[in-house]
């Protein structure tokens, strides 16, 4: 639940534009408005969930949040700084608070490098900890993350999706973060290993107090997780509001239609849902007024012509709809 | 209930350097006339591997090692390479994951279909070219006429999973197998294939092998389920049996480790798991494969292999705790 302390992050107005560029002088003939607009808090201690079908804009936003893609426009305060006025030089000691852990537990972790080199990366990068204090951090990493020490010297083909994604995540925990940004972290897992990991995130910001923004397009994982949930639809931000909200009573027509898509693992359950006609429209140049109404299946004239500000409709909870009460 | 397709003891190995790959073993099942069966497991459990091989689609060092895939009474196994490819696309046609790399990127979409159309029947370029509009119609691709003539990258991920799916009815096959067809596509998306997939089933009759690693697909739209592991079938019966009271301890297991929708209103802080991961294949523990992860587990899982058993009149179970 939100409390009256100061967000830990707090993300106003951010939008990142991706030119295109076309011809033999490279010119700017459009722009990808991957993020348009965004703003959410996130307070210490809680899980934001970020969730939207693929080109929504998430991993932009979790990356742009990092600097880790330069953002356009906005403000991005996090524990008290302004990010965006820091030198890189800055910036990278600021880094300490703030990891990722990404998608594909295959592609984030250098084949040529033992599990110690790894994991001991970020001490080495900072310069904190040396010789046998750095692999004992190293083998405790390890253990809380569930994993035997022994394999120290291992390199990462020798593991599993789910080993590895346990490693990558005792990377990103071993500065003690305040924030940890997960993109996708359990999409490329089997079911069985998927839950051991959701488990595992949980117990670790319970134990270290850990703040997640988690970026997923699983729905289901998404509500487990999240204390709130944020909703985005080509660039923007649709609804924001607290798990329960969102996932049980959804507002707006997009929360709606993405909530009744998603399969029930139960044949007695099969529903009327709303079945979304056509597919989500380019990020290159979106549909004018609000970007949902070309699928909308509620959508009116005014729709077409103004675009719906992200206001507060209830305790909590936001939404971009003019038709929402 | 007649049989379209008869799948009986089938033995599907790989010759690897490090040993012998029991990817499929001893797997038994039959697809009703209209009828949907899920094959459902998580990565390696050789559920893909059952569905090449039933479109005799394996290639060294795999091969079909025994078992009998009777198609309408008619033995696949025993047909030539010429033989099956007759079979192949008329009778039984697939439906891949990734409709990009199953499409040719420099030919027209309407062409490839049209193409299935002339490989099987004796018909005029003009007439195979119509017939492709038309599946595409059936499809739901609106301006069919038009979009016969783009190429696969003009399209979206679920307009050619669409195109997919035409280039599969085309020809009417008995049999259709959809092998993770939603599982590159957007839930949005995915719900629209879903409904189109179980549509078509309904208007042509057809048979359906579902193949998904997610429960929640599978629960949309199979009435039979058979649940894998390691090879070989662990759970087998009606859709509705087979979620709702589950036996085998695996099949629990996954049931309870995914995420619900409404989790919010359970304030459950952990999910259930199951602990360790996937046997090597090429080492299986002897007697049940699952016995190392199982709560259940005593020393008689594994002393000898666990056949699959009736537990009620129409759900087997490969477990002797069940």
């Amino acid at each position: 639940m939100p409390d009256a302390a100061e967000p830990i992050l707090s993300v106003r107005n951010l939008k990142k534009y991706f030119p295109i560029r076309r011809g033999v002088l490279a010119r700017v003939a459009a722009h990808v408005k991957a993020v348009d607009d965004i703003s959410f808090d996130i307070n210490k201690g809680e899980t934001f969930g970020l969730v939207g079908e693929s080109g929504c804009g998430k991993t932009t936003a979790g990356r742009a949040v990092l600097r880790l893609i330069e953002p356009d426009m906005g403000t991005i305060r996090f524990d008290g700084i302004d990010l965006l006025s820091l030198s890189s030089q800055e910036l990278r000691r600021r880094r300490r608070d703030m990891q990722i852990i990404f998608q594909d537990p295959y592609a984030s972790l250098n084949p040529r490098m033992t599990i110690r080199t790894i994991v001991g990366e970020p001490f080495a990068i900072h310069g904190i900890a040396r010789g046998s204090e750095r692999d004992d951090r190293v083998t405790n990493l390890l253990k809380t993350v569930g994993l035997d020490p022994s394999v120290q010297s291992r390199y990462p083909h020798e593991f599993s999706g789910g080993q590895r994604q346990r490693i990558g995540i005792a990377r990103a925990l071993a500065l003690k973060p305040k924030l940890v940004v997960a993109d996708e972290p359990v999409s490329a897992l089997d079911v069985s290993i998927q839950a051991q990991i959701i488990n595992l995130l949980g117990d670790l910001q319970q134990e270290f107090g850990l703040t997640y923004l988690f970026i997923s397009h699983a729905i289901p994982v998404i509500e487990h997780i999240s204390t709130r949930i944020g909703v985005m639809y080509l660039g923007k931000l649709v609804e924001v509001g607290t798990s329960a909200q969102i996932c049980l009573a959804p507002k707006h027509p997009y929360t709606q239609a993405l909530l009744s898509a998603v399969p029930i693992p139960d044949p007695g359950a099969r529903k009327q849902r709303v079945v979304l006609k056509g597919d989500v429209p380019t990020p290159i140049n979106p549909p004018s007024g609000c970007r949902f109404h070309t699928r909308c299946p509620v959508a009116i004239d005014r729709c077409k012509v103004e675009e719906p500000p992200l206001r507060e409709i209830e305790d909590g909870r936001d939404a971009a709809c003019h038709l929402v009460e | 209930m007649s049989n379209v397709l008869e799948v009986k003891n089938l033995k599907t190995y790989f010759y690897t350097e490090e040993g012998v790959v029991k990817a499929v073993d001893d797997v038994s099942f039959s697809v009703q006339k209209g009828k949907t069966l899920g094959l459902v497991g998580e990565s390696g459990c050789g559920k893909s591997v059952t569905a090449m091989s039933i479109s005799r689609l394996i290639s060294p060092p795999g091969k079909i090692a025994g078992g009998e895939i009777l198609l309408d009474g008619r033995n696949l196994i025993a047909l030539s390479n010429e033989e099956i490819r007759q079979v192949r696309g008329a009778q039984i046609s697939m439906i891949f994951q990734e409709p990009m790399t199953a499409l040719n990127p420099v030919l027209t979409v309407g062409f490839q279909i049209a193409e299935a159309v002339l490989a099987h029947e004796r018909v005029s370029k003009r007439e195979a070219w119509s017939r492709a509009v038309e599946a595409m119609r059936a499809v739901a691709i609106p301006d069919a006429e038009k979009r016969a003539k783009d190429y696969p990258h003009q399209l979206s991920g679920g307009m050619r999973q669409r195109i997919m799916i035409a280039m599969a009815l085309v020809c009417h096959p008995a049999l259709v197998i959809a092998d993770e067809p939603t599982t590159a596509l957007d839930v949005t998306i995915q719900a629209q294939i879903l409904e189109l997939l179980d549509s078509l089933r309904q208007q042509y009759h057809l048979s359906l092998i579902l193949i998904s690693h997610d429960l929640g697909v599978i629960a949309e739209v199979a009435e039979t389920v058979a649940v894998m592991y390691a090879g070989k079938i662990v759970e087998i019966g009606p859709a509705m049996d087979v979620f709702h009271n589950p036996k085998h301890p695996y099949t629990q297991g996954l049931l309870q480790s995914v995420p619900r929708l409404g989790s919010s209103v359970r304030k459950k802080d952990r999910l259930d798991v199951i602990e360790g991961m996937v046997p090597n294949l090429l080492h299986l523990p002897d007697g049940c494969s699952f016995a190392p992860r199982c709560y259940k587990k005593t020393v008689e899982c594994t002393l000898s292999p666990i056949p699959l058993e009736p537990v009620s009149e129409r759900q087997e179970v490969r477990c002797i705790h069940a």
